[in-house]
C-alpha cells in the first residue's frame, strides 16, 4: 500500500452526449470538474487519480448480447465508461489504493443483459463489465452490488438475477412513480437465486434520516450475513433534493454518510442530474468518505430548500424495512420452496421499453433449475423500432462452472433454434470459454 | 548586449552574450550566507573586459527564494481564507489559517457576503503580521470578495504587503493558491530587500540596463514586478538550465534533456520546442502551490556522486562525500569513473585510477570498475526517465477523442548539460538507444538561459454569457458582456487584449508577438431543454522561449 486511500478515475467525457439537451450531455460532469479541481482533491496524498483504459468488446461481451452485436450499438465512450470501471476496480485488487470510485460517463444500470440500444441513458451495464472482469481475472466469486441511484437498477437487477452468488441491493424512488417502474418487493431473483435481489422501492420525498434508516437497518445487516468478497457501490446521485428527474430529499451530506458507512471497495457512478446544484457537492463528498478524509464541511448553498420528511413516510419506511427483515430471515426456506415449486425450469416473459431509442422488446427467459450448477439460460427476444422495423434474436447462456448436462443442453437448443429458423441471430454465450459466437 | 547570471548551489555562473555569441563567462564559488557578494564578484569578473554601455538587460537566476523557504527566513503571514463549503483546510495550509464566512460558487455567484467585522476582529488578533494573503475558493471565477476582504485588512493592518490568491494563477484549485499567495508574502520582504540592494549595486558599476528576474516556468519579470510575485522567483536554477538547452541546442522535436550536476541530474521532457510543464504547479515545502513550473525530475547521479561498492555490486549516489578524488576528494566519485573510462579529461589521473581501484571487485581493472560504475549511474538516469514517461502516459485527460487517439511521447533524442554531461549524457542515450547532443557552451547554459529567457505570463479569460460577464482573475478583472452576442470569437479576442495589456503593464517589451492559446473549453448551459447561455474558457500565454539561439566555442573557465 502506497498510503493511497482511494483510487478517482475521473473521466467526464467532455465531448460525448445523447443528444446536445439530453440530461445525459457534455456538461453533466464540467461543474464536478471544476469543484474537485478547485478544492485541490487531486493534490491530496490520499486520493489518486488514474487515467481510465479502453475496455475491450470482449469485456462487455462476456455480459452483454448485442443484437446484431454490440460493437454496432456503442461508442468510443461506453468502452472508456466500462473501461474507467475497470481501471478502478484494478486499482483496488492491485492494493494500490484501498478503494476506488470510478466517476465517469455514460452510466449503465439500465443496460440488461440483451441490448438491442440505448434505455434510461444506458446502452452497457459498466458494473456488470466490471463484475465479470474481475471474476475472470482475480477469481472472485461472491459479490455484493449496492445500487443507490434513484432509479431501479433493472438492467444490473436482469443481468445478475439468476445468480446467487450476486447479491444486488437497489433502493430508489418506487417504481409506480418513477421509470423504470421496476424494482417492487416481489422482484427477488429466480427460484435458484431467490433473495438474492433486494429491492427497496421508497416512497416520494425520502430524505437522508429514512434513507439512513433502511441502510442501518436493513442494508448493512444484509451485507454482513451475505458476506461479500467485494462490495460495489452503484453510485447514482438522482436522490437529491434538487433533482430534476425525481422526488427524493437526500442531501451531500447523506450520500457522503452512506458512502463512509457502506465502505465499498469500489464506487461507480451512475445516475445524478442535477449537474449544477448537487453533482459538485455530492461527488465531493463521496470523494471525501472514502478517502477517509472530513466531509463536515460539504454543505449545499441551496441546503435550506431541502424538505422534512413527513410522518407518513418515516412509518411507511419502517413497514417496508421490518417486512424485508422477515423475508430475508426465512431467505433459505423460501428459495427451497420456490425452487421445488418450479420444477425443471422456470420461465418468464416480459416487454422492455428504450425510452431512448424508442424500442419495444418482448423477452421470453428461461432457466434450468439445475442441481448441480447454475443452470443454462436461453432467451429468445424480438424487438420493434426505428429505423431497423423488427429484429430478433435467440441466445443461450452457459453459467460459469455449468455442468455437462447444462451445457450440452444449452448449445442444443441454440442449434434447434437455428434450424427453426424463426430468429435473425442466434447467440451462445460461454461464461467458462469467455467466448460469445454468433451461430 | 545580454548579462545573465545564474546562482548555483556551488558556483555563480556569469555570462555576456552579443549577437548569439557567448562573449565572456566566468565562474565563482557561490557564497551562501551573502549571496550578493558572489554574484556581484562574477559580474565585476565578466564585465572586466566589456563595455557597460552596451549592456542592454540583465537577467538574473537566483535561490535567494529558494534558500529563504529552506532555512525557514520567512515572515509570518496572516492567512485570510474564504473556504466556502468543501474541503477542510486545517492541517493542509504551511501556516494555521483564518477563516472567514462569505463564499463565492463554482459559476463566480456570491452565495454568502464576506463579514467586515470578522476582518476587523482577526486583524486585531494579528497586530504583528506585516504580509497578509488572501484567498478565496472560486475566486478565479469572481475575484471581488478577495478584493474586498484585501481592502478591509488593508485598513485595519497597514500591513507591507498583501497577496491576493486569484492574482497569482487564473487557474482553478484553491488549494494551490492558498499556499502560493501564503508563501509569496512569506518571502516578499527578504526578496524585495534583496532585489533592491541588486538594483543598488548595478547601479553603482554603472549599469542601467533594466534587471529581469528568472521564473520556475522560464519566463522573466522585471524586478519592479517580481517584486509583487517573488513566489514566482522559486526553482529558476532548474529553469535556467532548460532555457539555455532551449538557446544552444534548441529541440524542435520530442526529446529529453539532462541536466547534469556535481550531485544531481535534472531531467526534463520535450515537445515542439518546449519543456512539458508540472501538472498544476511546482510543490514548495512539500506543499502543492499554483507557481507555473517545467516538469522536472532530480535524481540523485552527478559528477560528485560517491560511488562505493554494497553487498558485492557498485553502488553510486545519491549522496556526495565531496569531489571527485581526482579534484582532492576524500572518496570514489562518478568524475573518477569518467576520467579512468577516458570519457573526460580532467583532474589528476593517478588519483582516479586510484579511486577506481578502491571499488573494483577483486581481479576486475580500474577500467572495468569504472565502467560498471558508469553504467550504474546511467541505469538510474534512465530508470527516471521511464517512470517519467510512463507518467505522462498516465497523465488523465478528459475526452473520449484523447484516450482513442491520443498519441504516445515518445522521445527522439537526448540532450546533455552541465559538468559531466560528455561522459554521461551518451551513456543514457545508448542506453535508451536514442542519438544524444551535448551543445557547445553546456558548461554554462543556466547562465546562458538566465542571460537569454523571454518575459513569459498567461492569463485566463472565463465568460458565463448566461450570467452576462467574464473574468481575468490575474488582473482582477470582471466585467459585463452582452448574453446574446458574445462568442468564443469574442472571448479569444478580448483575453489577446488583456494579454497585451498585462504586457504593457509588466514593462514586457515583446508584447504579444509570442502569445500562444493554451486551451480552449465551450459548454452550453441548458435550462430545461432550452439552451440560456454558455460558459466558455480561453488561456492565453507570451511562450516560455529565449531571446536569441546561441551559439559558443566552449570557453574557458
Ligand atoms: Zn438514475
Ligand atoms: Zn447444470
Amino acid at each position: 500500500m502506497t498510503g493511497k486511500s482511494l483510487g478517482l478515475v475521473f473521466f467526464p467525457a467532455f465531448d460525448w452526449a445523447i443528444t446536445p439537451s439530453h440530461p445525459e450531455r457534455e456538461e453533466r460532469l464540467l461543474y464536478t470538474r471544476d469543484q474537485i479541481v478547485e478544492e485541490g482533491l487531486l493534490d491530496l496524498p490520499a486520493i489518486r487519480e488514474y487515467r481510465p483504459r479502453l475496455a475491450q468488446i470482449q469485456d462487455a461481451e462476456r455480459v452483454h448480447i448485442g443484437v446484431p452485436d454490440i460493437a454496432s450499438l456503442i461508442t468510443d465512450a461506453h468502452l472508456v465508461s466500462a473501461g474507467g470501471a475497470i481501471t478502478a476496480a484494478e486499482a483496488v485488487m492491485h492494493r494500490e489504493v484501498n478503494r476506488a470510485f470510478a466517476l465517469v460517463r455514460p452510466p449503465g444500470h439500465h443496460a440488461m443483459r440483451v441490448v438491442h440500444g440505448t434505455r434510461g441513458f444506458c446502452t452497457i451495464n459498466i458494473e456488470a463489465i466490471m463484475v465479470e472482469y474481475l471474476r475472470r481475472y482475480y477469481g472472485l466469486n461472491r459479490v455484493a452490488i449496492v445500487d443507490t441511484d434513484v432509479h431501479h437498477g433493472d438492467g444490473t437487477q436482469d443481468i445478475f438475477y439468476h445468480d446467487p452468488d450476486t447479491l444486488f441491493i437497489s433502493f430508489h424512488q418506487d417504481g409506480r412513480t418513477l421509470y423504470p417502474g421496476t424494482g417492487a418487493i416481489h422482484e427477488m431473483g429466480s427460484p435458484g437465486a431467490l433473495c438474492s435481489t433486494v429491492n427497496i422501492p421508497l416512497p416520494p420525498g425520502t430524505t437522508d434520516a429514512g434513507l439512513h434508516y433502511v441502510l442501518d437497518n436493513l442494508v448493512l445487516p444484509v451485507l454482513e450475513d451475505f458476506k461479500p468478497d467485494i462490495i460495489i457501490n452503484s453510485a447514482g446521485q438522482d436522490n437529491h433534493y434538487s433533482d430534476p428527474l425525481a422526488n427524493m430529499a437526500v442531501t451531500a451530506q447523506g450520500y457522503a454518510l452512506l458512502a463512509e458507512k457502506l465502505k465499498a471497495d469500489i464506487a461507480v457512478l451512475e445516475g445524478g442530474y442535477s449537474i449544477e446544484d448537487a453533482l459538485p457537492y455530492v461527488n465531493t463528498g463521496i470523494i471525501l468518505a472514502m478517502a477517509g478524509l472530513d466531509y463536515s464541511r460539504v454543505i449545499e448553498p441551496d441546503i435550506a430548500r431541502c424538505p422534512r420528511q413527513s410522518d407518513a413516510n418515516t412509518r411507511y419506511i419502517a413497514k417496508l424495512v421490518t417486512e424485508w427483515q422477515e423475508i430475508w430471515h426465512a431467505r433459505n426456506k423460501l428459495r427451497h420452496e420456490a425452487v421445488a415449486k418450479a420444477g425443471d425450469f422456470w420461465q418468464r416473459r416480459r416487454g422492455i421499453y428504450y425510452d431512448d431509442s424508442g424500442i419495444q422488446e418482448q423477452r421470453t427467459e428461461t432457466v434450468r433449475l439445475c442441481p448441480r450448477c447454475h443452470g443454462y439460460l436461453t432467451i429468445s427476444t424480438q424487438a420493434e423500432g426505428y429505423p431497423f422495423g423488427r429484429k430478433s434474436a435467440f441466445a443461450a447462456i452457459i453459467p460459469r462452472n455449468a455442468c455437462p448436462v447444462c451445457r450440452n443442453q444449452a448449445h442444443d437448443a441454440v442449434q434447434k433454434a437455428k434450424k427453426e429458423g424463426r430468429h435473425d441471430h442466434c447467440f451462445i454465450q460461454d461464461k467458462d470459454k469467455d467466448t460469445l459466437e454468433h451461430i | 548586449m545580454l548579462l545573465g547570471i545564474d546562482v548555483g548551489g556551488t558556483f555563480t555562473d556569469a555570462v555576456v552574450i552579443r549577437n548569439g555569441k557567448i562573449l565572456a563567462s566566468a565562474k565563482t564559488p557561490t557564497t551562501h550566507y551573502e549571496l550578493l557578494n558572489g554574484i556581484i564578484t562574477a559580474i565585476d569578473k565578466v564585465l572586466a573586459k566589456i563595455n557597460l554601455r552596451e549592456v542592454k538587460r540583465v537577467a538574473l537566476s537566483t535561490t535567494i527564494v529558494t534558500n529563504a523557504l529552506v532555512e525557514g527566513k520567512i515572515d509570518k503571514v496572516a492567512l485570510l481564507l474564504l473556504p466556502g463549503p468543501g474541503l477542510n483546510l486545517a492541517g493542509l495550509t504551511p501556516a494555521q489559517p483564518y477563516f472567514l464566512s462569505g463564499y463565492t460558487d463554482h459559476r463566480g455567484r456570491e452565495q454568502a457576503a464576506p463579514v467586515k467585522d470578522e476582518v476587523v476582529a482577526v486583524c486585531r488578533e494579528i497586530k504583528d503580521c506585516k504580509a497578509v494573503a488572501v484567498a478565496g475558493k472560486f475566486a478565479v471565477r469572481n475575484p471581488a470578495q478577495e478584493q474586498v476582504v484585501a481592502g478591509w485588512a488593508g485598513e485595519c493592518l497597514k500591513p507591507a504587503h498583501i497577496t491576493l490568491g486569484a492574482e497569482l494563477s487564473g487557474a482553478l484549485n484553491y488549494l494551490r493558491r492558498v499556499n502560493s499567495a501564503y508563501y509569496n508574502s512569506a518571502v516578499w520582504r527578504i526578496f524585495t530587500n534583496f532585489a533592491v540592494a541588486i538594483e543598488a549595486a548595478l547601479a553603482e558599476r554603472g549599469v542601467a540596463a533594466p534587471v529581469y528576474i528568472l521564473k520556475a516556468d522560464g519566463g522573466t519579470l522585471p524586478l519592479a514586478a517580481a517584486k509583487a510575485r517573488p513566489v514566482e522567483a522559486i526553482f529558476t536554477g532548474p529553469a535556467a538550465s532548460v532555457l539555455g538547452i532551449m538557446a544552444l541546442a534548441a529541440p524542435e522535436g520530442p526529446a529529453v534533456s539532462l541536466d547534469i550536476g556535481g550531485t544531481t541530474t535534472d531531467i526534463a521532457l520535450w515537445q515542439n520546442g518546449a519543456p512539458l510543464f508540472a501538472p498544476g504547479g511546482a510543490r514548495v515545502n512539500g506543499f502543492p502551490t499554483a507557481v507555473r513550473s517545467f516538469w522536472l525530475r532530480s535524481v540523485g547521479v552527478g559528477g560528485d556522486s560517491y560511488v562505493r561498492r554494497e553487498n558485492g555490486r557498485i553502488a553510486v549516489g545519491p549522496m556526495r562525500r565531496g569531489p571527485a578524488m581526482a579534484n582532492g576528494g576524500p572518496e570514489p566519485a562518478v568524475t573518477d569513473a569518467l576520467i579512468v573510462a577516458g570519457l573526460i579529461d580532467y583532474g589528476d589521473v593517478a588519483l582516479a585510477r586510484q579511486a577506481m581501484t578502491k571499488v573494483a571487485a577483486t581481479g576486475q581493472t580500474p577500467e572495468d570498475a569504472a565502467w560498471e560504475a558508469l553504467r550504474t549511474a546511467a541505469d538510474i538516469v534512465c530508470q527516471a526517465i521511464r517512470d517519467m514517461l510512463a507518467e505522462q502516459a498516465a497523465m488523465p485527460v478528459y475526452k473520449v477523442e484523447d484516450i482513442v487517439y491520443g498519441e504516445k511521447f515518445i522521445p527522439k533524442l537526448v540532450i546533455g548539460v552541465g559538468g559531466a554531461a560528455l561522459g554521461l549524457a551518451p551513456l543514457v542515450a545508448e542506453q535508451m538507444e536514442l542519438p544524444w547532443q551535448v551543445p557547445p557552451g553546456h558548461m554554462v547554459a543556466n547562465a546562458v538561459g538566465a542571460a537569454s529567457a523571454r518575459q513569459t505570463t498567461e492569463i485566463t479569460l472565463r465568460a458565463d454569457t448566461a450570467q452576462g460577464f467574464y473574468t481575468v482573475p490575474e488582473l482582477g478583472i470582471k466585467r459585463d458582456i452582452d448574453r446574446r452576442r458574445f462568442t468564443l470569437d469574442d472571448a479569444w479576442a478580448a483575453a489577446d487584449n488583456h494579454l497585451a495589456e498585462r504586457a504593457a503593464a509588466g514593462g514586457l517589451t515583446e508584447a504579444t508577438c509570442h502569445s500562444e492559446r493554451l486551451y480552449e473549453e465551450e459548454f452550453n448551459v441548458i435550462r430545461g431543454f432550452n439552451t440560456i447561455g454558455k460558459i466558455i474558457t480561453c488561456k492565453l500565454q507570451l511562450k516560455p522561449g529565449v531571446l536569441t539561439q546561441v551559439t559558443a566555442q566552449e570557453v574557458g573557465q
